[in-house]
């Protein structure tokens, strides 16, 4: 359990990297697939399975729309992956500052992680996480409705920012 | 901007801002404050000029960086204590993440350099909601947190806020950068006090937002940007233009004006708390910002501009009266006897 869950750690890091390191979008978006699996399979492994799931939908539904996205508005003629000199150059420099960051914040620490969950009831007992939803909806509701605002509002200030074809803030300069 | 677009951001703006001021639990204080960013951002942008844009993107980026940080500071102290209370943060780990991500959302020294630029970007009106309204929340959290915070990290924020602002506000030329770099060192003197007088912050704050709205709102009426609109500028409006310098010297904190009075209260409860270095120190370094207050204002009332005299001719513009400009200069001028009551009300 510990070691799987520490190679999960260490997938989670080489997916993050691999973003970060800064390759061509269409191959930057593998490795914030590779993230958001692994990490969810953590959260998992840590007992949250309910919002593990809830993650994983909705990050790789969303992922696939920035994949279209990014591929459609970003089309390299000479698409750059992870052998390229630059790619490998900003790689290598944030392997260094996750050195850096284990080294001072003590990587031994983490080792225990896989042995507490958030509740050990098991398969049959209703989950901590499940009955949060649960309680989202009957005495949680006012956090509800403050947090659905809050993504509504979303929707409202991306459609302000690019209401007007060529007045909006999308547009060739 | 469609009015109900508008509508919706200010209505926002204000839910933002009362559910993280009222908020008791560190997760309804991040959803506050993540309303509060993006209800700000079409009012940014506003425009749609690409600097506009350029600014709003700025403010976004920073401030989401900034409740990730809340966010995880929380999240951290709650992994280790097992409560969420604003309150009792105690894991010094969260402690020092959390004054990094405060300084980050309040613009203070080592993480300034977004606020001139997102104010720049902006209009007038969003710049004094930026410098005052957006300010609270972060402060609030601030201030509930302060009796856990590191008062030398503190203290080494604030002084290098108020020599920063004070020294990159002295060759600027924009007045929303020179107001931008006023709000900075302003900052510094309200987190220096923060851990020995909560309420002097307070009272800072409310006194530095009472001067600056003056500023914003008196130099949109005239339609100032820059200083050299503002040499010509007092042909609009002279009155105002004069009652424009006094507010600028108040907001340096000259004797009998209002803003004299945090300025003194600080510099007394420190000399109290045995922190004569820092009060000398912080005292000073308000001199610097005292030079482009004095460049303002001097700017504001020239009455013998180098230009021909056909500049005269703005002189019979019918301009309307403000209220609230009027009501807010009598305030950032003249609020300096009242400080006894002030202090008592605070």
């Amino acid at each position: 359990m510990t070691y799987f869950v520490i190679f999960l750690g260490v997938c989670f890091m080489l997916g993050t990297l691999a973003v970060a390191s800064n390759p061509s979008p269409y191959y930057g978006v593998v490795g914030l697939v590779l993230a958001s699996v692994v990490g969810c399979g953590w959260l998992v492994n840590l007992g949250v399975s309910f919002v593990s799931l809830v993650l994983f939908m909705i990050y790789l539904g969303g992922m696939l729309v920035v994949f279209v996205y990014s591929v459609s508005l970003a089309a390299d003629p000479y698409p750059e992956a992870w052998g390229s000199w630059r790619v490998m150059g900003y790689g290598l420099g944030f392997v260094l500052v996750v050195c850096m960051g284990m080294g001072l914040g003590g990587f031994v620490d983490f080792w225990k992680i896989g042995v507490t969950t958030v509740d050990s009831g098991g398969m049959s007992f209703v989950r901590l996480d499940f009955g949060g939803v649960a309680a989202f909806y009957s005495y949680g509701v006012g956090l509800f409705l403050v947090a659905g605002w809050g993504l509504l509002l979303v929707l409202f200030v991306v459609l302000e920012l690019v209401r007007g074809l060529s007045r909006g803030a999308i547009r060739a300069v | 901007m469609n009015p109900h677009a508008k509508l919706i951001s200010i209505m926002s703006l204000a839910l933002g801002t009362s559910i993280t001021i009222s908020s008791n639990h560190w997760i309804l204080a991040w959803t506050g404050l993540e309303i509060n960013t993006l209800a700000i951002i079409p009012l940014i942008s506003k425009s749609h000029h690409p600097r506009a844009i350029e600014a709003a993107i700025k403010y976004f980026l920073t401030q989401s960086t900034a409740s990730a940080l809340i966010l995880f500071s929380s999240m951290n102290n709650a992994w280790s204590t097992g409560q969420w209370d604003i309150t009792q943060l105690n894991h010094p780990t969260s402690c020092l993440i959390l004054t990094m991500a405060i300084a980050i959302k309040l613009g203070l020294v080592p993480f300034h350099f977004w606020f001139p630029e997102v104010l720049q970007g902006s209009s007038l009106i969003t710049a004094l909601l930026l410098s005052t309204l957006m300010k609270l929340p972060p402060m609030t959290l601030l201030l509930m947190t302060s009796q856990s915070l590191n008062p030398a990290l503190l203290t080494l924020l604030a002084v290098s806020s108020a020599l920063v602002g004070g020294w990159m506000g002295l060759n600027q030329t924009q007045t929303r950068k020179i107001l931008a770099f006023s709000s900075i060192s302003h900052l510094g003197w309200m987190i220096v006090i923060i851990i020995y007088n909560p309420k002097l912050t307070i009272l800072t704050f409310i006194i530095y937002s009472l001067m600056t709205s003056t500023v914003f709102l008196s130099l949109s009426q005239i339609k100032v940007l820059k200083l050299s609109t503002m040499l010509i500028s007092w042909t609009k409006t002279p009155m105002l233009n004069s009652t424009i310098m006094v507010t600028l010297l108040s907001l340096a904190g000259l004797p009998p004006l209002t803003g004299f009075m945090p300025k003194w209260l600080i510099i007394q409860e420190l000399t109290k708390q045995e922190m004569t270095p820092v009060a000398t120190t912080i005292a000073m370094l308000s001199l610097l910002g005292l030079f482009f207050y004095l460049r303002l204002a001097y700017h504001s009332t020239i009455t013998l501009p180098p230009n021909s005299s056909n500049h005269m001719k703005l002189w019979r513009i019918n301009t309307t009266p403000n209220t609230p400009t009027a009501i807010l200069t009598v305030l950032s001028i003249s609020l300096l006897p009242l400080s006894p009551l002030i202090t008592t009300l605070v």
